[in-house]
């Protein structure tokens, strides 16, 4: 499976790579590809056209695809995990095939809308409302950095549904009446991904759009974003790997005192602290998915392997760039577009630091 | 009736090798140039229906390339694999290939690539085939049944030949027949999913360690080095003009303008 989707990603992301993250353009014509091919449904059950594959090839898949091209990677996960799974979690099975089925066949693309210009880390704090108007929930929400965002067909939208606090989660098609997609991120990092803002004005929405019940919203982002968390943990693993593959390669060929840098000890050093937090951040994120594979809690050991391969992957690509040294700081090498992306997986899903929050109150549970 | 087709399959070494050769999974691949073979049985079975099996002789490694050939559509595959036949050269390897396609049921045709991506002798197709007792035309690019007749073609220099094959026949397949599609995601899932993974040894083949690996190989590779070439450099000098004219001159005098 690895080698059929490294291949894959070698053949039709690899020579594009650089060139959507410069021009910030989503490659619609590899992404209908990868939709045929079930990478929108890794673990969807078959009879609604997913994979079902584990999560472990999940990660693999995750990987690989952004050692090559992280912003497609982001794509891919954030569809499958945050997009896709709250609706395999929680819908009804009107829902499932009415939204799962062409999310799972890569007809559709799924977005997760919580973050608000006021609210992320605090999802209680949402001001985006849903008032039940007969039997239409009238939407009215601003949502801001939604990854997917510009060409998301189904989005899960977090919503305040009573009191504050009561948060549910309801489902609106992009085209509905006063449903609007903002403008693109300009990014630093993952350009190809269309992030735009989401803005619903008065967005009526029968009822029935509604995913489990009144008051779930906080239930379903936090299954949801333990499955997130995992794939940004295996998106990490990859920018580090493909960090660490250029790396290796330039080392090779760059002559500095008469021999290849790679002779050098400053550089060894380097490369083997980079292959080691690499290997640790895979691991990690194979152990987590390999708990959720056998039905085990894997909560703990999400957060603990996206914190440890987000922050392992910022360190791997920093020295990446320090190896390539002025060229690595330069667009004519790939490594500080690896660089670039490394950075927000240490903030989207959960910041570092909420993952700290999140392990230390698991620490006190034990 | 639909077809029995068997594609014979190898797992190549896809890096250069230093020093001794180790067959270790993550060094190995399909060989690309059964690639078209296994594509070329799949759209046959489309067209006439019938099974495709793929065989391969090599290491337990070596079961990753046949799960790749069950991903991409073959029903089963079969692995012959036996510390006996370890250092079979291409005589030996025709020898256990044939033994396993003999074991099947019955076959119609048996597919071979041209050639490996790694020992590169074009040897094993048609030497399985004469063990076999059958038919087989080497470099097929296009196949297609007229009636029950099976006519292909194949291309030597500026010239096409057509050729019609009564089954049971082998044919080694070109590149430029069919290039396979992707593999997609839910067809890696049911390839691990069908179990249709067999595992024959020298005992199951009824073939004697005398007729396989070292001892039954008639060749022997004695030694294997890199090619060295010797290239050397020289900087013209001078004006743009004089260099080009020095250039001109001496790609004259090697004979190459």
């Amino acid at each position: 499976m690895r080698s059929s989707v490294r291949s894959f990603c070698e053949r039709e992301l690899r020579p594009i790579a650089g060139e959507i993250d410069q021009e910030a353009r989503f490659p619609w014509e590899v992404v209908e590809k990868m939709g045929r091919l079930g990478y929108f449904g890794i673990q969807a059950p078959k009879e609604l056209g997913g994979a079902e594959m584990d999560s472990i090839s999940y990660s693999i898949i995750i990987e690989e695809i952004s050692r090559v091209c992280a912003g497609i990677g982001l794509c891919v996960t954030v569809h499958n995990s945050v997009g896709l799974y709250p609706l395999l979690a929680f819908g009804s099975d009107e829902q499932k095939t009415k939204w799962a089925a062409p999310l799972a066949q890569g007809a559709k693309i799924g977005a997760f809308c919580l973050t608000e210009p006021n609210a992320g880390s605090d999802a209680r704090g949402i001001e985006s409302t849903a008032v039940l108007r007969g039997d239409q929930f009238i939407i009215n929400a601003n949502k801001v950095f939604v990854t997917n965002g510009g060409v998301a067909d189904i989005c899960l939208i977090f919503v305040r549904t009573g009191a504050p606090g009561e948060v549910s989660v309801v489902v609106a098609e992009r085209g509905t009446p006063g449903f609007v997609v903002g403008d693109l991120e300009d990014l630093c990092g993952m350009r190809a991904n269309p992030v735009s803002s989401i803005r619903l004005y008065d967005c009526a929405v029968p009822e029935c759009n509604l995913l489990g019940r009144q008051g779930d919203g906080l239930k379903i982002g936090l299954v949801a974003l333990d499955a997130g968390r995992m794939g940004i943990g295996a998106q990490a693993v990859g920018i580090g790997q493909g960090a660490l593959e250029e790396s290796l390669r330039y080392a090779k060929q760059r002559r500095q005192f008469g021999a290849p840098i790679e002779k050098h000890q400053a550089i060894q050093m380097m490369l083997a602290d980079m292959a080691t937090q690499v290997d640790a951040s895979r691991l990690m994120v194979y152990r987590a998915a390999g708990l959720k594979d056998k039905g085990e809690p894997f909560s703990q050991a999400a957060a603990m392997a996206k914190l440890y391969a987000s922050e392992a992957s910022c360190k791997v690509t920093d020295m990446a760039v320090q190896i390539h040294g002025g060229y690595g700081y330069s667009k004519a090498y790939p490594v500080e577009r690896y660089y670039r992306d490394a950075r927000v997986t240490r903030i989207y899903e959960g910041t570092s630091e909420v993952h700290r929050m999140v392990i230390f109150r698991g620490l006190l549970k034990k | 009736m639909g077809l029995n087709l068997v594609v014979c399959i190898k797992s190549v070494i896809m890096k250069p090798p230093e020093g001794d050769i180790v067959r270790s999974e993550d060094l190995l691949q399909l060989n690309p140039y059964d690639r078209p073979a296994v594509e070329t049985a799949l759209r046959l079975r489309k067209i006439r229906g019938g099974t495709v099996t793929t065989l391969s002789m090599g290491p337990e490694d070596s079961n990753a390339a046949l799960l790749e050939t069950l991903a991409m559509g073959a029903d089963r595959g079969i692995l012959l694999c036996d510390p006996a036949f370890k250092g079979s050269d291409t005589l030996a390897t025709s020898t256990v290939l044939a033994a396993g396609i003999k074991k099947l049921d019955s076959f119609d045709l048996v597919l071979f690539g041209t050639r490996t991506a790694d020992s590169d002798t074009g040897q094993v197709g048609p030497q399985t085939a004469v063990a076999l007792g059958i038919p087989i035309v080497t470099g097929v690019h296009a196949i297609e049944f007229v009636d029950d007749d099976l006519h292909v073609e194949r291309r030597i220099d500026e010239f096409i030949e057509k050729y019609q094959v009564l089954p049971p026949a082998a044919l080694s397949v070109s590149l430029r027949s069919f290039e396979p599609g992707d593999i997609g995601l839910q067809s890696i899932e049911v390839a691990f999913e069908k179990k249709a993974l067999e595992n024959w040894n020298i005992a199951d083949l009824g073939l004697s360690s005398e007729m396989t690996g070292d001892a039954g190989s008639p060749t022997k590779v004695i030694s294997m080095s890199k090619v060295k070439r010797d290239r050397t450099c020289e900087l013209l000098e001078g004006a743009p003009a004089e260099q080009v004219d020095g250039l001109v001159s001496r790609l004259k005098e090697s004979g190459m303008l």
